[in-house]
């Protein structure tokens, strides 16, 4: 057990990120269960602590009485420095126990620039930052969430990863864990990997042997072992009603990124976006019924006394039942002065109507997402938005009393000209026109945000090399030259990161030892910005001979064996390969959720159907 | 309205949080507690609670307070196991009273809860490192100044304060095990006062104080307005 003394808490910025404690924290007695569980984001205490899925599998774990779990973040940099001066290894905030003592350490891999403090945190928790030197009796570390769907570049890190929804297969891995320890554990290690092996939706890399061509580039993966699955689908909860949802959030006492409610309204999204991993990767939508989210509303106002409660999902204002379900919410909850907030509006007047009616008087500001400056662009990436959708949606917004608004942008994205970067000056300036028009008077601000486009497997995008950075900066420059309008103000991404996001989402095990120089020479927190070292990253790839531009800017052929196609959320590759012979030719592909099923192959797949409540109902009455 | 005063502690779990997030902590306490509790007006409604003097990160309390107001007139027992259970470790309710607002011929109302402060009472543990005998000396050569300056920097400014003048009694020193226990009784008043780690600071640097100040310990005992706690003051 570690116990920080008071000199050390004294010397760091927010020291209650390392104290514990919290209200709905579960603790357990140590030697009461057979399977130890640390949950971990690798990231500060703040971010770690807003994760939704981390929540729940975290009341999952400890809802089963041979389990216990414990959460642990990234200690931030001052708090490093000390553990590492007094050589004090990373713990657990509920029972302060040494990491290194878990059987099970999972981290939630939110993005691809969070690898290095994975490795980061490994080895502050005394753990062998290679999975091949572990040894019997060393804690196993996996992996899930978004970034899963090409864990390639940081294989040999884990010694398996969970593909997709976490719910079931998290216990089914801790009842497999039980089992394997009573047994007495049958052959070591790896005897446990081949159980886990055969659950759905487990990956265990080192059971897999991958082969590259003369050109250099992948040419296959093999299964190794008998447990082994030639293509790893992710799991999926078909029953979305029926399985557990955070009731009590572990209550931090300081402020956290997301400090609220996070009421997950549904799962997926079938907008189609070609450019959006998530639109793929969470398919089939599957909607929670109002009735049940009710309940769940209430039960966490209840044991968390937070009084605002953000109605979460990829497109909330998608959800079919949202009008009724804000209704019955707003009467739930009138005399405890909860408030409601949508984290995304879709662009059109509905979503205004109710954003109006969330925020009754503080209107802080509206974001939407047109994504591109032109529409023959939004056509490409199957925006389905069209100029007139926002200005109907800004003119709005603007007689409701918003005098903010914020656009987002990517730059970079397939088939990009210079005339689609001098039209995201132009949209944002006519947005700007029409609150004078609606208004009569100046005093508007349009912030126009842009990134810079990533290209991430499993999407229609996955062939396209990405830009270099020197070409993001040349568009930023012109976008920033276009501006003629006082009003309209300009945010950008940082190229250079972006570029190496590009490289690593689509990399393959050779970036596992690049990864670990970046490491080795100091790289951490590359998602702040100030701490991002960018001749770390491109030093680390230099000194392992490794060319970054064969990864990020190559635009890979049709026909090409891509590294990340074994571990699939289920869309297929020909579902992909026709949507991006439509983006070129910029043609539309409906929603399937309302309109034609697009055939990316989910369903079948997966054995899951998309579950819509409008839907049902019609199907219902006829 | 009906206005309620509360003695709570802030305890070795929460030692580190900030004044800040300690009202954030007991605000959604009190909404946990499903008392019928008083929003202010406007557009962003936030309940009605006040608080006494803040404490430092790093400090704990056995004289927390704050008031609060119900729509309703619950009786004391309701609301105190009411709030008690809603409570997260490191706050316990220890005290509770409703506050009776003179009628208007006895006089004026209650001022604010920060008013009433008159001095704060805090205890300092912290390990002996050396000699009894040179403890006690360094105690009583600072008892026995009449001026003393401390420098305080703080990132705005810096600024020198006579810290004798909020020395409302001697610092009292005594030994439980190994450890240096000194009782301050400190008056905080509405012009400013001086922490109790400045004290320790002082006496450690300026005294040669033979204690290890890393790991000093630092519990605020009672807050005193007319010489009385402040929940005997409603």
């Amino acid at each position: 057990m570690i116990k920080l003394e008071p000199a050390i808490l004294q010397a760091v910025e927010k020291p209650a990120r390392y104290t514990g404690h919290e209200l709905n924290a579960v603790h357990k007695p140590w030697d009461d269960v057979d399977c130890h569980f640390a949950l971990s984001l690798a990231d500060v205490y703040e971010v770690g602590m807003s994760n939704l899925g981390l929540k729940i599998l975290y009341e999952i774990l400890n809802n089963r009485h041979d389990t216990l779990c414990e959460r642990v973040y990234a200690p931030w940099i001052d708090m490093e420095d000390i553990m590492r001066q007094r050589n004090i290894p990373l713990f657990s905030l509920e029972s302060f126990t040494e990491i290194n003592k878990f059987d099970i350490l999972g981290f939630s891999l939110q993005y691809e620039m969070i690898y290095s403090n994975v490795l980061n945190m490994l080895d502050l928790a005394g753990i062998p930052i290679w999975a091949k030197d572990r040894a019997e009796g060393d804690t196993f570390v996996v992996g899930g969430g978004p970034t899963v769907y090409n864990t390639e570049p940081i294989c040999e890190f884990f010694d398996f990863f969970i593909l997709g929804e976490g719910e079931e297969v998290i216990s089914e891995v801790a009842e497999a864990f039980v089992q394997w320890k009573k047994c007495g554990r049958p052959g070591g290690r790896a005897g446990f990997l081949r159980e886990a092996a055969k659950l759905e939706g487990i990956y265990v890399p080192s059971f897999y042997e991958v082969k590259y061509g003369e050109n250099g580039y992948f040419s296959s993966i093999e299964p190794t072992a008998l447990e082994a699955k030639a293509k790893i689908y992710k799991r999926v909860i078909r029953d979305i009603d029926g399985v557990h949802f955070v009731e009590k959030p572990v209550m931090p006492y300081i402020g956290i990124v997301h400090d609220r409610i996070m009421l997950e309204l549904f799962r997926g999204c079938t907008r189609g976006c070609r450019f959006c991993q998530a639109g793929t990767s969470y398919r089939p939508v599957r909607e929670r019924s109002p009735e049940y989210l009710r309940q769940l509303a209430r039960k966490l106002v209840d044991y968390s006394g937070y009084n605002e409660i953000s109605l979460t999902s990829l497109s909330s204002a998608d959800y079919s039942c949202l009008g009724e379900l804000v209704d019955d919410l707003f009467s739930d909850f009138a005399e405890e002065k909860v408030s409601f907030s949508l984290p995304s509006l879709r662009i059109d007047s509905f979503s205004i109507d109710l954003a109006h009616k969330m925020q009754q008087v503080r209107k802080s500001g509206l974001t939407f997402a047109p994504e591109a400056g032109t529409q023959r662009l939004r056509d490409v990436i199957n925006k389905g938005v069209t100029e007139e959708n926002l200005m109907t949606a800004v003119e709005a917004a603007f007689r409701q009393g918003w005098k903010q608004v914020k656009l987002y942008f990517m730059m970079g994205l397939p088939t990009e000209t210079d005339e689609d970067i001098v039209g995201i000056a132009r949209l944002a300036e006519k947005v700007a026109r029409k609150y004078k028009e609606v208004t009569g008077k100046w005093g508007v601000t349009v912030t126009i945000s842009v990134s810079c486009f990533v290209p991430k497997p499993h999407t229609p995008f996955q062939w396209f090399g990405q830009l270099p950075k020197a070409e993001f900066e040349r568009r930023q420059q012109l976008l920033k030259d276009s501006i003629q309008e006082r009003a309209v103000k300009f945010h950008y991404h940082d190229a250079r990161v972006s570029v190496l996001e590009g490289a690593i989402s689509r990399g393959d095990r050779r970036l596992n030892k690049v990864i670990y120089q970046a490491w080795l020479d100091g790289a951490k927190f590359d998602g702040w910005t100030d701490l991002f070292k960018e001749d770390v990253w491109y030093g680390a790839f230099e000194k392992c001979g490794v060319d970054l531009t064969e990864y990020n800017e190559r635009s890979r052929k049709l026909d090409e064996p891509l590294p990340w196609e074994h571990t699939s959320p289920g869309v297929s590759r020909e579902f992909l390969q026709r949507e991006y012979e439509k983006a070129l030719q910029a043609e539309l592909t409906e929603d399937c959720r309302r309109g034609n099923c697009s055939a990316c192959g989910v369903c079948p797949a997966l054995g899951a159907s998309v579950i819509d409540h409008q839907q049902s109902e019609v199907g219902g009455n006829v | 309205m009906y206005k309620y005063r509360a003695q709570l502690t802030k305890g070795d779990e929460i030692r580190y949080i900030s004044h800040l997030d300690y009202a954030g902590v007991m605000e959604r306490a009190i909404r946990r507690a499903k008392l019928p509790a008083a929003y202010s007006e406007g557009f962003n409604p936030h309940l009605k609670m006040s608080f006494a003097s803040p404490l430092s990160l790093g400090v704990t309390s056995d004289a927390e307070y704050m008031d609060f107001e119900l729509t309703k007139p619950l009786c004391q027992p309701e609301v105190f196991d009411r709030l008690s259970r809603a409570l997260p470790p490191g706050i316990k309710l220890i005290r509770l009273k409703p506050v009776k607002e003179p009628r208007p011929c006895e006089g004026k109302k209650h001022k604010a809860l920060m008013a009433e402060v008159e001095q704060g009472l805090y205890e300092i543990e912290a390990p002996l490192v050396g000699d009894w005998s040179k403890a006690l000396a360094a105690i009583h050569k600072f008892n026995q100044a009449t001026v003393i300056t401390y420098h305080r920097v703080t990132p705005k400014k810096t600024r020198d304060i006579e810290v004798k003048q909020y020395m409302l009694d001697q610092v009292k020193a005594s030994m439980v095990g190994e450890r240096v226990v000194l009782d301050m009784n400190i008056a905080i008043t509405q012009s400013g006062s001086i922490k109790p780690v400045e004290i320790l600071e002082l006496l450690v640097k300026k005294y040669g104080l033979p204690i290890d100040m890393g790991k000093a310990l630092i519990n605020r005992s009672q807050l005193l307005g007319q010489g009385k706690p402040l929940i005997d003051l409603v």
